[in-house]
């Protein structure tokens, strides 16, 4: 294009985008760990009698799993940035394998916690599974769009998939930190 | 010259018919969907009101049943608040506007834009269905559990309510998005932020106050909805729960939200008041603050609507001295506005009346707002219809006047002809004594003690009077309201061709024909102040850059992309142009939110499946390989 000079590479529309979906979204994990808080401060049993304390071990190691999964996100998004595919498609994918195994963990921790006590018991456990069921959903979407991108991939770079990878590793960098917010929120009873 | 217009003519024009309607992602065609269904509501909003101020208008009215009265105040809330000025605004004149005024072709997402309007046009739906069916909303606009609770309210209304606005929540999260994106981005090379024109900072306001706004409604509405349909205990005290809860988190999404009513108001203002005085708005940078610096302080003052709750002293001490700071960025633009009327050349054709009357009511609502902020009288007057009057005084008087002024000052731009001037000043008097009429008195009943959301009361109180006086007020409004549509009616037939520019207008839709072109702009203009169609020299240069071919962008759905700051022109892009995914993942949304009424858990999975699939679809191309 001759008529306008480029003047300076800036995010892409996309990636605007996506940040502000993510705004959005922090505001109501905001709103969930206030509620959480908020609850917590008017009850003086927290958790209350019959239900157990969180246990820190497996939460806590997961998290850690999934915190490192941004840095593989993000060389994906240097490869590609630099015009090498593959390596840009293995890093997508090895990252989407950890996020895949960390999430199988996750549903298989809130099973067992389903077993223990029921969402419908007190305040407690419906603040419980609905800010750890928001925060994996966040995740389970992250999958999604995880697979949809090496799917399109396969077939090549264009720019538009450049400006998806580019938004979809800044939406997992927000679900991770979304998720350190909210493991410690669960956790607090027992930190 | 003549043949690089009929080549960018051949790019964007529009397919034909209903399917052209369905499939559009233009934002001036958005614009105009949102224009018809918003009336539609303020239509039957405004049914809702007459007939609940017909019920009020004797004592021991028999004309509604309590039921049916609770049920249509509240959609009658409801309806005015999400389904008419929200969408009015940034919906309707937002849509169309904006790209025009910052030199764009179109929104920055403009399938995005699509979809905002489908699921905001289903949710609508949705929640005129529940009210025909008997399942209106009954419990308020804001809904307070425990009335709001399955204990109390065993029925379906308050799922049509927390449905239907999530659904409406989802579409004004869309168009808050593509709002900021678009002015951020899309502007026209030279339009640096400080040139960015008053209109489009009050929307940029609305649309953060939208954006971080909402999720906390949502956020509420979704534990009520776990609480009512899977038996959780968020609001129930007996269970670990808090109903004060509900209140914290409605207001801190309901304060901002009166704010997000108010200024795209106050935007259509600074439009309007520099066209029709020929004069520059004073003040311009300290308006722009002003205009951002509501919404900001509008998330710091919730609280104040619960000094009845009994909170502790200290917290109400602390949301009063909040409310009491909106004074200043109020004032600040009070001044502004008036001071530019009287310092320029004022012209009082409709338009200008009806700003002339916002900042009226404004002024006088704000007042009655102010006097909110002493606890003590708060505390007496609150459910009563003191407070009914204060929000009926900003919400229309201040609100919905600018829209009404609005509809005329851009009339001639929509359709190619002006109204007729006229039946459009007496449409003003009318309006304007119909409204003090109806809510005047409602300040003195208040004070009397009436309370509100009551559906009659008996004779002897010292209201009948007052009351009947507001019922008159109601027609008379209505009257004037007829008159306003029946001129633009008319006039889209008959009125005397209007030109690109009747106003001499500030802002660069001035500077395309009417009605704009689907292109919008045959070069993209280039801009160096705040009041570009002003600036004869460089709309000259424009022509000039016409007819030599240079910056016409025509090889495909092209736009310009600008640097956020200094708005210098970075990249050019593709656009999306008609498609049809948008209106199909609405489909889908509606289905899933539907059958969630009934608890249908397993066929609203099955719609976000399909969604899902949509969303492929969505996806399958890529603007650049079209």
């Amino acid at each position: 294009m001759t008529d306008f000079a480029v003047t300076r590479r800036e995010p892409s529309l996309g990636w605007w985008g996506m940040a502000l979906f993510v705004a959005a979204e922090a505001t109501l994990f905001g709103v969930l760990v206030a509620t959480y808080f908020y609850l917590r401060f008017k009850n003086l049993e927290w958790p209350p009698q019959g239900i157990p304390e969180p246990k820190l071990g497996v939460p806590l190691v997961l998290l850690g799993v999934l915190l490192v999964t941004s840095v593989p996100m993000q060389l994906a998004l240097r490869a590609a940035n630099a015009h090498r595919l593959g390596a840009a498609r293995l890093l997508l994918g090895l990252a989407s394998i950890v996020q895949a195994g960390y999430f199988a963990m996750q549903v298989h921790e809130y099973a067992g916690d389903l077993g223990r006590f029921a969402p419908a018991d007190h305040a407690y456990a419906s603040i419980y599974y609905t800010l750890l069921g928001a925060d994996h959903a966040h995740v389970a979407l992250g999958l999604l769009l995880d697979l949809w991108l090496l799917a399109k991939l396969a077939r090549g770079l264009t720019r538009y998939r450049l400006n998806a990878l580019s938004a979809i590793t800044f939406y997992w960098h927000a679900v991770n930190v979304l998720t350190i917010a909210v493991t410690l929120t669960i956790l607090s009873p027992s930190l | 010259m003549r043949e690089r217009v009929e080549r960018l003519e051949r790019i964007w024009v529009a397919r034909p018919g209903v399917l052209g309607w369905l499939t559009t992602t233009d934002h001036k065609r958005i614009g105009l969907l949102y224009f018809w269904a918003t009336l539609v509501f303020f239509g039957a909003g405004g049914v809702e009101a007459l007939l609940l101020r017909t019920q009020l208008a004797q004592p021991n009215g028999d004309v509604l049943g309590p039921d049916t009265y609770d049920q249509l105040f509240t959609t009658h809330g409801l309806t005015m608040i999400f389904w008419f000025i929200i969408p009015m605004t940034t919906g309707a004149f937002g849509n169309y506007l904006i790209p025009l005024m910052i030199g764009a072709r179109d929104m920055a997402f403009p399938r995005l834009n699509a979809l905002s309007f489908w699921v905001f046009l289903a949710s609508g739906i949705f929640l005129y269905v529940g009210l025909f069916l008997g399942f209106g909303p009954n419990a308020g606009w804001f809904d307070y559990v425990p009335l709001a609770s399955r204990l109390y309210d065993p029925a379906r209304n308050i799922e049509f309510y927390s449905l239907g606005l999530i659904f409406n929540g989802i579409a004004s999260t869309l168009t808050a998005v593509n709002f900021i994106v678009t002015i951020f981005k899309l502007r026209a090379p030279g339009m640096s932020f400080n040139r960015i024109p008053l209109f489009c900072f009050a929307f940029l306001a609305a649309s953060f106050g939208l954006l971080f706004a909402l999720p906390a409604l949502s956020a509420d509405l979704i534990l009520l909805f776990l609480d009512r349909n899977l038996g959780m205990h968020f609001f129930d005290p007996a269970h670990g729960g808090s109903t004060l809860l509900w209140q914290h988190l409605f207001w801190f999404f309901g304060h901002p939200e009166v704010y997000i009513l108010i200024v795209p108001a106050f935007g259509i203002a600074t439009e309007i008041i520099p066209a029709l005085t020929q004069r520059k708005m004073i003040a311009f940078p300290l308006v722009a603050i002003a205009e951002l610096l509501v919404v900001f302080i509008g998330f710091g003052v919730w609280a104040h609507h619960m000094f009845a709750d009994g909170l502790p002293t200290t917290t109400l001490v602390f949301f009063a001295g909040a409310t009491a700071m909106v004074v200043i960025p109020s004032t600040i633009q009070v001044f502004a506005w008036s001071s530019t009327i009287f310092t320029g050349l004022p012209r009082f054709k409709t338009p200008l009346l009806f700003i002339v009357g916002f900042i009226l009511f404004f002024v006088i609502g704000g007042l009655t707002g102010v006097m909110f902020v002493a606890i003590p009288f708060t505390q007496q007057v609150t459910d009563t219809y003191f407070v009914v009057a204060h929000f009926h005084y900003i919400i229309f008087g201040a609100a919905v006047f600018p829209i009404f002024g609005g509809m005329y000052y851009w009339f001639p731009k929509l359709t190619g002809r002006m109204y007729f001037e006229r039946p459009g000043q007496i449409s003003f008097w009318i309006i304007f004594v119909g409204t003090n009429l109806l809510f005047f008195p409602m300040h003195i009943v208040g004070l009397l003690g009436m309370p509100r959301r009551v559906y009659t009361y008996p004779g002897g109180m010292g209201w009948t009077a007052y009351n009947a006086i507001e019922s008159v007020g109601g027609f008379v409004t209505l009257a004037g309201i007829l008159l306003l549509f029946g001129n633009l009616v008319v006039s889209y037939f008959r009125g005397a061709p209007a030109g690109p520019d009747p106003w001499h207008g500030p802002t660069l839709e001035w500077s395309v024909p009417s009605p704009p072109p689907e292109y919008n702009f045959a070069v993209v203009p280039t801009v160096s102040s705040a009041y570009p169609n002003w600036d004869e020299a460089d709309r000259e240069a424009d022509r000039r850059r016409l007819a030599e071919g240079v910056g016409v962008l025509d090889d495909g759905h092209e736009q310009v992309v600008s640097t956020l700051v200094d708005g210098e022109a970075a990249e050019v892009v593709k656009m999306p142009h008609s498609s049809p995914w948008p209106v199909l993942l609405a489909l889908c949304l509606s289905g899933m939110l539907a059958v969630l009424v009934v608890e249908k858990f397993a066929v609203a999975a099955f719609f976000a499946v399909l969604l899902a699939l949509t969303l492929l679809g969505w996806h399958s191309t890529e603007p650049e390989a079209e």
